[in-house]
């Protein structure tokens, strides 16, 4: 059931969601993990998720208030990749003075938010982990990524490809690296002690890029 | 035998003399062999030649024809590849119109949105431009922002036909932004047959176009707008920098020619930097604009590449041939010019005066035959030679001359000859005191004398009779002045028997004595004999009067050795009249003497 929520900014859902975590657990860790290609480059938006391996009960997730926010702005999608914890509401704002019409054929959620343009903004509910691949029935070359997970311990890398996870209570976890472009699976299990600052360093074998670009204003394409 | 070689060797052998010395011959032979090599190996070149360059011009030609062929070739894919493209666009267009988004987009009328869907298609389709008009051609959106209505413009022309013509789609070609463009409108169907409006796309015809066409075809492509027809802009080419000029001026030649309705050949060579281009222009209607003109050139260097390998083999082939021919004709020029060289030398010899050596020449073909004729005619020579030896011997030299020159033939001429008669006084006396081999000896000593004295005048010995001699002059020689001549002999006899007989006293022998009885008449000369044998003679009454003139000086009355007749005095007189040089003789007349078998006697004169 869509609801309409003025947008917020995302790092201010960040803090939110440490603060959660910190008030939750007494005894807690820090993990920093860095993501690097094959040729030792950082690697940006890369997803990295902590899934707790010994609780007895799940951990609460504490899906935020506010929707989380993928504007459609110049004709792309802001930001790229997102992450968020099931349960979360995604917003689809569209900055843009053109219509959008936003869609997800993956499994995860499949929806289509009919052709809208700016003023009105649609928010989806993500109730079940797994990757949703968005884009706009107008403008092929628009393209994001929503990775929906079960735990509260996630985080994006920067362009530094640093991801920083903050106090993790201390037991066994499944690290989880997913990147748009990764080939194959990256996971490894480890163990997070109390007042602990482990540094994961991780590498990533990625495809090429195959991003459609858009085309660039003016004529002249050329022949194809 | 080539003609010019025969004019030039009978030309030789007539106008020199043979019997010259060796070496120039050898020369000219040398020369001549080397005539007939030039000749002969000139015409071979020039037959080579004439085949290499008939070969080089065939190959040319066939050449020629060939990129011809591929040119008009690759203007027909050029138009397939067109017209692929067009038709791709087209069903691109109907597969856009069944789009869903596109139907959204166009219930809500936001053109905007519409424009930017556009260039989504763009990229689906490959098609840089793609405009949408309403129904009526007005432009809706289209992907390239701002197009004006000089850019719409040439759709808008084509959706009036498609119209106009009732037709499923239209295409032309155009300017899109000042760039060649191939343009079509297909209708948008919502649904069919209901035309919502119409699709319009373009492509462009860029270099990237003509190197594509390029790939396939081997061909060069150069678009050049015609817009101011004096100055054709280059649109786009395949070719380089360099050659793009030199194309342009072609192309507003061609252009020219083409307004002007003239007749153009259907490929012209066009010399570009790099090569000779084979070159194809065609002329491609615009809408709203003058015409483009498609330029097709292919380098005629590959094409011909094949040609000249042949053409390098027979050219290989031709100079082996002309190896070959140089050392064959070496081989017959030596095989006609040894033996003739040969053959000259030995006519060197004959000319020398050998007839004895003759020449082996061990052929049967004409040299052969000249040489078996040569030994002939040494052999002729030879006999010829001993025929006239021996005629010298037994005649004297001048009638052996006339018998050579005029044949031994019977008959005779009246001619006036002067004949002397000598004879040797008391030569029987003589004959009964010697032995006969010392008087033989003797006689042909005193004959030899006098016969001397004759012939140093002129006088032919006619025969010798016993120790007699009959002398002719004026026969069978005509001469001048015999009459003179014989006196003079005559008197040229006494004087040479006065030093015989100075030899005969120192050897203590008597001296000897001589009667010369000399006379000028009309008598018949010639041959007298029989088939076999000859003699040239003279006879009538004055030769017996010339020997009863001789027997007349043993007359001792007379005291004179030398006598004549009135006749011969007046021939000398005749002679002295005539101007001519003569001999001073004295006449000392002795009266008249009677002549046996004659009425009239003869008046005679003693000559000293
Ligand atoms: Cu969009």
């Amino acid at each position: 059931m869509p609801r309409i929520f003025l947008h917020s900014p995302a790092p201010v859902l960040a803090c939110l969601l440490a603060f959660t975590c910190h008030t939750s657990r007494l005894a807690a860790g820090n993990v920093v993990v860095i993501v690097k290609d094959t040729k030792g480059q950082p690697v940006t938006d890369a997803v990295v998720s902590l899934i707790p391996l010994e609780a007895s009960a799940p951990a609460p997730l504490h899906p935020p208030v506010e929707p989380v926010v993928i504007s459609q702005h110049g004709e792309e999608f802001d930001p790229y990749v997102t992450v968020v914890a099931v349960g979360t509401h995604v917003s689809f704002p569209n900055l843009d003075s053109i219509r959008h019409q936003v869609y997800s054929l993956s499994k995860t959620k499949p929806f289509e938010i009919p052709l809208y343009g700016s003023g009105t903004e649609q928010s989806i509910l993500f109730d079940r982990p797994g990757i949703v691949a968005l884009g706009c029935n107008i403008h092929d070359w628009m393209s994001a990524y929503l990775v929906v997970v079960e735990t509260p311990h996630f985080m994006k890398t920067a362009g530094d490809g640093v991801a920083r996870l903050a106090e993790l209570p201390a037991g066994r976890y499944r690290l989880d690296v997913w990147h748009p472009r990764l080939a194959g699976e990256s996971r490894r299990d480890l163990v997070v002690a109390a007042a602990d600052a482990a540094t994961q360093t991780i590498s990533v074998t990625l495809k090429p890029d195959r991003r459609i670009r858009r085309a660039p204003d003016g004529a002249g394409g050329g022949y194809k | 035998m080539p003609p010019t070689a025969l004019a030039v060797v009978t030309s030789d052998a007539t106008t020199r003399h043979p019997g010259l010395t060796v070496i120039p011959h050898a020369l000219r032979f040398r020369r001549f062999s080397l005539r007939v090599l030039t000749l002969l190996l000139g015409l071979l070149f020039a037959t080579l030649m004439a085949t290499y360059v008939v070969v080089s011009s065939a190959n040319d030609s066939n050449a020629r024809d060939h990129a011809r062929a591929n040119l008009e070739l690759a203007a027909r894919i050029v138009q397939s590849a067109i017209r692929q493209r067009l038709d791709f666009l087209a069903s691109s267009a109907s597969v856009m119109a069944g789009d869903d988004a596109l139907k959204q987009v166009l219930r809500t009328g936001d053109n905007r949105t519409l424009a930017s869907l556009l260039q989504s298609y763009t990229q689906r389709v490959g098609a840089p431009v793609i405009a949408l008009y309403d129904a009526d051609g007005q432009p809706l959106a289209s992907s390239e922002p701002g197009m004006d209505d000089e850019n719409t413009g040439p759709f808008r022309s084509l959706i009036r036909t498609a119209l106009g013509k009732d037709l499923a789609e239209s295409s032309g070609f155009a300017y899109l932004r000042n760039k060649l463009h191939v343009l079509i409108v297909v209708p948008l169907y919502a649904p069919h047959p209901n035309i919502f409006g119409w699709f319009g796309l373009a492509f462009p015809i860029d270099r990237a176009f003509a190197e594509k066409i390029k790939d396939t075809t081997h061909v060069e492509l150069t678009y050049l707008s015609l817009d101011s027809p004096q100055q054709p802009h280059l649109l786009a080419t395949t070719l380089g920098q360099a050659a793009i000029p030199t194309v342009v001026n072609a192309a507003a030649i061609a252009n020219q020619a083409r307004a002007d309705h003239l007749p153009r050949p259907a490929t012209e060579i066009i010399d570009l930097p790099d090569d000779r281009y084979v070159t194809l222009t065609w002329f491609q209607a615009m809408l709203g604009a003058n015409p483009v003109a498609l330029v097709l050139q292919r380098p005629l260097s590959p094409e011909l590449a094949p040609a000249r390998e042949l053409e390098n083999s027979l050219l290989l082939t031709a100079l082996a041939a002309f190896a070959v021919a140089t050392l064959l004709a070496l081989v017959i020029a030596r095989g006609v010019s040894q033996p003739v060289r040969q053959l000259a030398a030995h006519t060197q010899t004959i000319a020398a005066g050998d007839y004895a050596t003759r020449i082996t020449l061990d052929r049967a073909d004409e040299l052969g035959q000249l040489a078996d004729a040569m030994n002939s005619m040494s052999a002729g020579l030879a006999e010829r030679d001993q025929v006239r030896d021996l005629l010298d011997k037994n005649v004297s030299p001048e009638v052996a001359a006339q018998l050579m020159r005029d044949g031994a033939a019977l008959g005779g001429e009246e001619r006036e000859v002067t004949i002397l008669f000598a004879d040797l006084r008391g030569f029987t006396t003589l004959s009964e005191k010697l032995p006969p081999p010392e008087l033989l000896a003797l006689l042909n000593r005193y004959l030899d004398r006098m016969s001397g004295a004759i012939e140093a005048h002129g006088g032919v010995i006619d025969k010798f009779i016993g120790d007699a001699i009959m002398a002719l002059f004026g026969a069978p020689v005509t001469q001048d002045a015999p009459a003179d001549r014989a006196l003079a002999a005559a008197l040229e006899m006494e004087r040479a028997l006065v030093s015989l007989n100075a030899e005969l006293a120192t050897e203590g022998r008597p001296p000897l004595a001589i009667g010369v009885g000399v006379n000028t008449a009309r008598v018949v000369a010639g041959n007298i004999g029989s088939h076999r044998r000859l003699n040239y003679s003279v006879i009538g009454d004055g030769v017996n009067v010339a020997a009863r003139l001789q027997s007349e000086t043993r007359k001792p009355e007379y005291g004179a050795n030398i006598i004549t007749s009135a006749a011969t005095l007046a021939a000398c007189r005749r002679l002295a009249e005539s101007g001519l040089p003569v001999s001073a003789f004295s006449f000392r007349p002795l009266g008249y003497a009677q002549v046996k078998g004659r009425a009239e006697p003869v008046e005679i004169y003693a000559v000293s």
